[in-house]
């Protein structure tokens, strides 16, 4: 992006209005045109809101860095850190003496910035989303080595800034840009501008910070990773057509100029074990697929596979009964096939779901798709929850097979159960959040959160937070259910209710309802219910504490809320024996 | 020629996206109210960008007015640019 649309953009976003969305750039140097730049970005990304990017003071990164914990609105942070942020002598502005004997002094101070830095990145991520971006600009030539060798100094610097990232890219709330992506979208030599520093104090030129804040952009509002991946087999997962060559025909090796397949496949073998759903949809015999699918030199394993659609009807049928087995959305999938007819036969049943071509015999296509899979599934981190997912849609699957019709009312036979609530506000639990941000059936209201916003919900003394985990005889569900709201004088108001499709037919939400009037003894519970399109679990459960239809801010006196958990809760013990 | 003049407008019209074309002819640092620093900079970065110069010129007062970075582009660009 020039920097003249930039502003043009920029302008014409603010006529247009909307909630304002405050950010702001904490950095050593002076922002001012990558401020333009990642306001035009974000206004692209959310283009009902006005962004709003607020700066600091020049030279004072780490004073800026703590200042972010000020702005109680903020909803984002981006952190820049430039050489001359660790000492101001590796920068073109200073008017230090340059010596030989310096190079120790400045690791010193490089250090001691470092660590200060760190403690105000820690305390600030606690309640504010914060992007860190490590150096992007070319050392100085400040030490005595050429430029083609890395100096003791350089390495040591280098290892300085390494460890600080290592460290912070563990913090809650905190996450670093990928400098590979930044050297990707702007050329190092392109970066530094001199004229710039010296009349401004802005070091970028004007390309390396809009691919800045294009990545900047991107890390502050990247999208809801999808969940489930449908692939292909034939020309997809292996080269060649199992039904017209046999089992030992199709390949996925060097030998045979196909290694991209195996590659294809340990990459979506990496998805399964990050908690992706993957599922096969093939126009084939099924007993030959899994005859295939048992080949020692697949290079994942057969069971993270679930479920295989093998069979000669069309592809969206068996993309219809996949996504029925998984509980998701169309539009939290993606659709792989080499054959465009099948993308599109797929596209016309779900338009929502994202359909991409496998680009056989393109050796270097298929290495660029991963790349774009990497983004579409991409999390900040695994959960254990995310390690179980297949388990439980496999139990689940089975118990429904066994239990035709069950539903969320209908209590299955779970035995052995053991749910465990934790309360605890701080440190954020990061799975909490994105329980509340993708459930959909099971949701009080529909409302999602920016990670800044459920940071200031629960940093409210009134406030409280129950996490419910699940485990029975067959395993463990891991964080199933999520309760946010306030508490003032027994009076408890839910704000947020979630609770994972995994955990229907199992009366968890009556045993959260109980524990809430344990916990919080209250005299009465308001539920701040919205009907969303796809809530009616949560409706129907409401309404059966309730004993009416809910409405916006309905309430149930403690006695008949105990009274209706109670006597699902006996239903449930009768029905285990 | 008046190619150089009409990009040499839109520079101004991102920086100053209040004037009008007249106005934007006639403009200078004393008669527009938002050309402060920051606009000026944003200015310099914009014209740069746009033309693929490198303003290097000390003389800053000799970029506070429309014409006064016509003129330059008429001397460091002069089979593209120029005044009407």
């Amino acid at each position: 992006m020039k920097l003249a649309e930039a502003l043009n953009l920029v302008m014409r976003m603010r006529s247009r209005g909307g909630n304002l969305l405050p950010c702001c750039i904490a950095a050593g140097i002076n922002p001012l045109h990558l401020k333009t730049f990642l306001t035009a970005e974000l206004s692209l990304l959310c283009p009902d809101q006005t962004v709003e990017i607020r700066e600091g003071i020049y030279g004072d990164l780490v004073g800026n860095v703590r200042r972010l914990s000020i702005g109680d609105d903020l909803e984002f942070g981006a952190v820049l850190i430039e050489w001359t942020d660790l000492d101001p002598r590796l920068g073109v502005r200073s008017a230090a003496k340059w010596s030989n004997s310096e190079l120790s002094d400045i690791l010193t101070t490089a250090k001691g910035r470092s660590s200060r830095l760190r403690q105000a990145i820690e305390e600030v991520g606690l309640h504010l989303p914060l992007t860190i971006c490590f150096p992007s600009l070319p050392l100085p030539p400040y030490s005595f080595a050429s430029s083609w060798q890395m100096s003791e100094f350089e390495l040591d610097l280098r290892t300085i800034v390494q460890s600080l990232a290592s460290d912070v890219c563990r913090l809650a709330g905190v996450g670093v840009l990928s400098s590979q992506s930044l050297d990707q979208q702007s050329p190092m030599a392109a970066r530094l501008d001199i004229e710039s520093d010296i009349r401004t104090g802005f070091p970028y030129s004007l390309s390396h910070a809009s691919a800045l804040a294009a990545l900047l952009a991107q890390f502050a509002k990247r999208p809801v990773p999808k969940k489930g991946l449908i692939t292909d087999l034939d020309d997809t997962l292996w080269r060649g057509i199992l039904g017209e060559i046999g089992i030992g025909g199709i390949s996925w090796d060097l030998e045979h100029g196909s290694q991209m397949h195996a590659f294809y496949q340990r990459f979506i073998g990496a998805l399964a074990s990050e908690g992706v759903l993957i599922g096969i949809a093939s126009k084939n015999d099924h007993g030959l697929v899994e005859e295939a699918l048992r080949r020692s030199d697949l290079a994942l394993s057969p069971t993270m596979f679930f479920p295989v659609e093998a069979r000669w009807t069309p592809k969206s049928q068996s993309v219809a009964r996949i996504l029925k087995t998984w509980n998701v959305g169309s539009e939290s999938v993606v659709f792989i096939d080499d054959s465009p007819f099948e993308l599109e036969e797929v596209n016309l049943a779900f338009p929502n779901i994202e359909c991409v071509r496998f680009p056989t015999k393109d050796n270097t296509a298929i290495y660029n798709l991963t790349l774009h899979l990497r983004n579409l599934f991409g999390k900040r981190t695994v959960f254990e929850e995310d390690t179980i997912r297949l388990e439980s849609i496999r139990r689940a699957h089975s118990d429904a097979n066994v239990n035709a019709g069950a539903s969320l009312t209908e209590p299955l036979d779970h035995t052995e159960t053991e749910i465990t609530f934790n309360s605890g506000k701080t440190p954020p639990d990061p799975r909490a959040l994105e329980l509340v941000n993708k459930t959909n059936q099971f949701n009080l209201n529909g409302q999602r959160y920016s990670e800044a916003s459920w940071h200031r919900l629960l940093l409210d003394p009134n406030s409280f937070l129950l996490v419910a985990s699940y485990r029975d005889k067959f395993g463990p569900l891991g964080k199933i259910a999520v309760i946010a709201g306030h508490h003032y004088k027994r009076k408890l108001t839910i704000n947020t209710w979630v609770m994972s499709c995994r955990a229907f037919s199992r009366r968890v939400e009556y045993r959260c309802l109980v524990e809430l009037i344990a916990q919080f003894d209250p005299e009465e519970i308001e539920f701040q219910y919205a009907r969303t399109e796809r809530n009616e679990p949560l409706h129907n459960f409401l309404g059966e504490i309730l004993g009416t239809s809910p409405s916006p801010g309905c309430a149930v006196s403690r006695k008949m809320a105990e009274i209706r958990a109670d006597a699902s809760l006996n239903r449930q013990e009768s029905i285990n024996g | 020629m008046g190619d150089s003049r009409d990009r040499l407008t839109n520079c101004f019209l991102a920086v100053f996206p209040n004037l009008s074309t007249d106005e934007i002819y006639d403009a200078s640092s004393t008669t527009v109210q938002g050309w402060d620093s920051v606009a000026g900079v944003t200015l310099f970065a914009v014209v740069e960008e746009e033309f693929g110069v490198s303003i290097e010129d000390n003389d800053l007062t000799r970029f506070n007015s429309f014409h006064g970075f016509l003129n330059y582009l008429q001397e460091v660009m002069p089979s593209n640019s120029g005044l009407p």
